[in-house]
Order: C-alpha cells, then sequence, then structure tokens
C-alpha cells in the first residue's frame, strides 16, 4: 500500500517522538490514548456515513459489546487479551446482526431505530446480572499483558497499541475504499436505482458496512475496558462514545479517512487543555459552537481546509 | 428469451401498465412505442425490478424474474438504460464501467471494458467525470456502454435517441444496429419516431394507456388507424 513521505514522517513520529517527548507526562498521555480511544471509533463511524451513507446514533451499542465481550472473555476463560480484543469486534459484529433490518429504513428512521437498539444492548448488559455483574459492573478487568519485557498496561504501552490499532483501521479503510466494493459504494449515494440495475447488491454492501464499522468500534471498546480495567453498563453504553466521535468526525471531515482521526485529536486535547482551563463547566459549549463555524466555513471538515491550504502553498512556492 | 404474461403495474389508483403480454426472441429487435404515459418506461423498470408488478408474470430465459432479485437480474443478462441518463455520480466513465462489469458479469476484464469504450466513442472521456463532464450523446452512450459492460443477453434501451441532433441521431443508429450484431444481443428499444422504429426493429408493440393496442411489423403496425391515431394524437400534444 502506498504511504506518502509525509505520512510516513508522521507515523515515526507518533511511534518514536511523541513517547520519547511527552511518555514521561501521564497526564497528557492519558488526554492523547483518550482521544485516540474517540478518534477510532469517529473513523468507524464516518466509515459507516462515508462509504455506506448511513448516519448512526447507535455505535455506543458497539463499544460497550465490545468491551464487555472481551472482558468476559478475559476474565471467565483466561483467554490472552488481544485475542479476546478481536473477539470483542466479532462480538460487536454479532450485535450488528439484529440491525439488519434497519437498513431499509432511510434518513432519520435509521438513526432512531439504530439508537433504540444502542439501549437494547444497555438494558441487557445491567438485567443480566449473573454473566455481566449487572448494574455494579466488572471490576479488575485484565491488563495488557507484558511484551519481551515491556509492560504494555503502563501509558506508552497503552499508547502504542491503540496507536497500532489505528493504523491498521487507517489501512483497512483505504483498502476498502480502494476495491471494487468501494467504487460501488460511492456510486450508490446518489445513483442508487442506476448501480443496482448494473447488478450491485446495495442491501449487501451496506451490510457489510455496517459489519466493518461494527467491527472496530467493538474492538476500540475492548481496547478501552483492558485500559482501564472496569466496566459497568451506563459508562460502556454511554451515548458520549457516539456523540463526541460524530463532533469529532464532522469536525476532521468525515469524508476523509485520516479526519476523524485529526478531528479527534484536535477536539479532545483543544478541549480538554484550553477549553476546560478556562471555562472549568459548559466548556463543551465553545466545541459545539467550533463544529457550526466549521460547518459554516468549510461543510467537508478540518482535512478540506488543511489540504486547500498546503495546496495553495505549494502554488505559491 | 424475455415473456411478460398479462403484466400489470399500478401506482394506487392509476394503472399504468394493464395486463400486457409481450415477448422478446434472444435476437430480436423488438420497438416499444406508444404516447408520453402509456407506461413504457414503468414497463422497463418492472423487468429491471425497480418497481413491483401488481400483477402478472415477467420470465426470462424461463425463470420467473418475480422471484428473482434485482441485483442478480443483471447477471441473467437483463441489461438496460434510463430515460433520463443516470451516470454512476463521483464515478469516472471507466470506473462506471468497471463497476458494471464487476457486478454485472462477477469478474473484470480490461480488455472487454476498453472494446465498450471504443464502440461507444467514449475511450477519450474514459477518465471524465461522468456525472458532470459528458455532453448529452455522451451520456446517452454511457448509458449503453454501462448496460453492455453487464454482458446482457437483452438490451433494454429507454428513448435513447431522443434529443440527439440528426448527425448524432444518425451515428447513434449506426452503432445499435452494429451492437446487434456485434454483441449478440435482443433488443427492447423505446423510441417515439417512426422512422426510426421501421429501420432498426424487426416488430413492434405499441402501448396505449397501459394496454397494448398492437403487435406486429413495422409495416403492419403504422398501417394500423387505431395506432396511427393514438401516435398523432399524442405528438399533437
Ligand atoms: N413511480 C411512480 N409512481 C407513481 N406513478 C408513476 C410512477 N412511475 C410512473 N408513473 C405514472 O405511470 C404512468 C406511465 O408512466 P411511464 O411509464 O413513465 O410512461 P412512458 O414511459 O410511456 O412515457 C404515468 O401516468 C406516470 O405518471
Ligand atoms: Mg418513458
Amino acid at each position: 500500500m502506498y504511504v506518502s513521505k509525509t505520512g510516513l514522517a508522521v507515523i515515526a513520529a507518533a511511534y518514536i517522538a511523541v513517547p520519547l517527548v511527552l511518555g514521561s507526562n501521564n497526564y497528557v498521555m492519558s488526554l492523547i490514548v483518550a482521544s485516540m480511544i474517540i478518534g477510532g471509533i469517529a473513523l468507524a463511524w464516518a466509515l459507516l456515513g462515508n462509504l455506506g451513507g448511513m448516519v448512526s446514533f447507535g455505535h455506543s451499542a458497539f463499544f460497550g459489546v465490545g468491551a464487555y465481550v472481551s472482558a468476559l472473555l478475559t476474565m471467565k476463560t483466561g483467554m490472552p487479551v488481544f485475542a479476546a480484543m478481536l473477539l470483542g469486534g466479532v462480538g460487536a459484529v454479532v450485535a450488528s446482526l439484529v440491525m439488519l433490518p434497519v437498513l431499509r429504513l432511510k434518513g432519520p428512521y435509521f438513526a432512531l431505530a439504530i439508537l433504540a437498539y444502542a439501549h437494547i444492548f444497555k438494558i441487557i448488559a445491567t438485567e443480566w446480572s449473573s454473566v455481566t455483574g449487572g448494574s455494579a459492573g466488572l471490576a479488575s478487568v485484565p491488563r495488557f499483558p507484558e511484551l519481551m519485557g515491556f509492560d504494555l498496561s503502563g501509558k506508552i504501552g497503552s499508547y502504542l497499541i491503540i496507536l497500532t490499532v489505528l493504523l491498521a483501521f487507517v489501512a483497512a479503510y483505504r483498502a476498502i475504499r480502494a476495491s471494487h466494493y468501494g467504487i460501488a459504494l460511492r456510486a450508490m449515494h446518489d445513483s442508487e436505482d442506476a448501480t443496482r440495475v448494473v447488478g450491485v447488491n446495495s442491501t449487501l454492501l451496506k451490510a457489510l458496512m455496517l459489519f466493518v464499522s461494527a467491527f472496530m468500534t467493538g474492538v476500540v471498546g475492548a481496547f478501552n475496558v483492558h485500559y482501564i480495567n472496569f466496566l459497568e453498563p451506563d459508562y460502556a453504553f454511554s451515548g458520549l462514545w457516539v456523540t463526541l466521535p460524530i463532533v469529532a468526525a464532522i469536525f476532521g471531515g468525515y469524508r476523509t479517512i485520516l479526519g476523524p482521526l485529526v478531528g479527534a485529536v484536535t477536539v479532545y486535547l483543544v478541549d480538554q487543555l484550553i477549553f476546560k482551563s478556562l471555562i472549568p463547566s459548559g466548556h463543551q459549549l465553545v466545541l459545539g459552537a467550533l463544529l457550526v463555524a466549521m460547518i459554516i466555513f468549510s461543510p467537508g471538515g478540518l482535512m478540506p481546509l488543511l489540504r486547500k491550504d498546503s495546496r495553495r502553498k505549494h502554488a505559491a512556492a | 428469451m424475455l415473456r411478460l404474461e398479462d403484466l400489470s403495474v399500478r401506482f394506487g389508483g392509476l394503472t399504468a401498465v394493464n395486463t400486457v403480454s409481450l415477448s422478446v426472441g434472444s435476437h430480436e429487435v423488438v420497438g416499444l412505442v406508444g404516447p408520453n404515459g402509456a407506461g413504457k418506461t414503468t414497463l422497463f423498470n418492472a423487468v429491471s425490478g425497480l418497481v413491483k408488478p401488481s400483477s402478472g408474470r415477467i420470465l426470462f430465459d424461463s425463470v420467473d424474474m418475480l422471484r428473482t432479485p434485482l441485483h442478480r437480474r443483471a447477471r441473467m443478462g437483463i441489461g438496460r438504460t434510463f430515460q433520463v441518463p443516470q451516470p454512476m455520480h463521483e464515478l469516472t466513465v471507466r470506473e462506471n464501467l468497471i463497476v458494471a462489469q464487476r457486478f454485472g458479469t462477477g469478474a473484470v476484464d480490461a480488455r472487454k471494458i476498453d472494446e465498450v469504450l471504443d464502440f461507444t466513442d467514449l475511450t477519450d472521456k474514459a477518465e471524465r467525470h461522468a456525472a458532470t463532464e459528458l455532453a448529452l450523446t455522451e451520456l446517452k452512450a454511457l448509458e449503453v456502454a454501462k448496460a453492455l459492460a453487464t454482458n446482457p443477453k437483452l438490451l433494454m434501451l429507454d428513448e435513447v435517441l431522443a434529443g440527439l441532433e440528426t448527425n448524432g441521431k444518425r451515428r447513434f443508429m449506426g452503432m445499435l444496429k452494429e451492437l446487434h450484431e456485434k454483441f449478440a444481443v435482443g433488443i427492447l428499444i423505446i423510441e417515439h419516431d417512426i422512422e426510426t422504429i421501421s429501420n432498426l426493429c424487426h416488430r413492434v408493440a405499441v402501448l396505449n394507456f397501459g394496454e397494448l393496442i398492437a403487435d406486429g411489423t413495422p409495416d403492419e403496425v403504422f398501417r394500423d388507424p387505431e395506432v396511427m391515431k393514438s401516435y398523432t394524437g399524442a405528438s399533437d400534444a
């Protein structure tokens, strides 16, 4: 897969420079990891929106299911954490299967139906207490293991894990978008009938995008639970796991691959480091205002804005 | 190859297609004519699966199309064009054909795509953005090209010649004639111009208010006073 020089430099900086420079600052590292968790969901959410043409308010269900599946597998069967994380993603895909009927709904009806589904999973996690621990939740969920003497459960280790997960997502997203499925999905946006009559099974393709998006979100949920080591239904299925990513994705540009990640890191860090200290309560209001400004001045989000800017610079040079 | 048996399509109180029985043989070129609103496009939509018939049957190679999902009909060999060209948005001309071929046949064959591009005179425009950078003639050619890329046995053409100026029309006619031989397809074509139909078609079917009022050779059909009445009535309107 093609990676530009700038891309390689950013990846190298992310793996080496960030831990070296910021690694000793636990507070900043934890903010960065939190922003990357939001970024992972934002990327998965934007994939569904961009390729599948669907706006979901239900991604907290995938996040929560991924977290519960991975936590329970490691706790009850002793499965290694990384294997359980992948199965957490699979669990989220299974959860998305029950949402398939709503794929036929359009626009706001789809968004509302998927929101309702998300709530169902929270109720299950609360009521099925013999397995999930009910509303008291699960404590001491296993941490990330040691790898060749390096403890991955620390801030730096966790950061490297989520970084790797996000890079894998970016690679997968790029591969899907460039594939024949990706081209057909792009075509379906504005010309669904024309695309269907040449043999594209639009329902199947949308379902596949839902699965991919659910899988990614489930893996992020699983990462998070092993990172923080506890879980309860209100937390795991909190609406924040979908609203923050939506803000991040739209802010960064949901039609681009990197936009949601850049948006998440920018929005989260700016909010926590600057606005929160300026306006301790109600600082989210500033985010809302920023989002509105972005939608008005650059509907495509931050990424097109950055790119336009660099193009102008190239032209001037 | 295609057989419609007592096909009806109703939209609420409106019967757009009314108990039509019609067939198209595997190498036949059949014209479908009739005034605006007669139900011609709706008949195409029923065959390609975009609207659900209210009653009757659609058989393609003896397979019941009403039990065949829309997306599988292209694989079976049903290709069509849209009256108002519908290029796949966001894609280049070539990508339009790649999607049509990949999903309509199950495989990608770049040589065949080049051949279709060449045949439809779109080679120069292959990398252009289909929805925004094509002239009307090219959009109509792309409609035909997309259908050809799915390797059809039956090609349903919905007013592909309408709106073209005389030269473009003549070239397009030549292409349609050649296409019938080269790609060995049966054709069902909606067209208003009597001369064009007589020139191209082995048979003509006439729809009026959703009903089939004539079906025969162009000579027979265009001599029928009832047909000519519906015809002149429509073109005066
Ligand atoms: N999807 C639809 N819903 C409701 N009415 C329709 C629909 N499609 C076509 N019609 C109506 O059915 C009739 C036949 O239309 P159409 O098949 O487009 O005619 P033609 O192609 O012969 O000009 C018209 O009265 C049209 O308004
Ligand atoms: Mg019509």
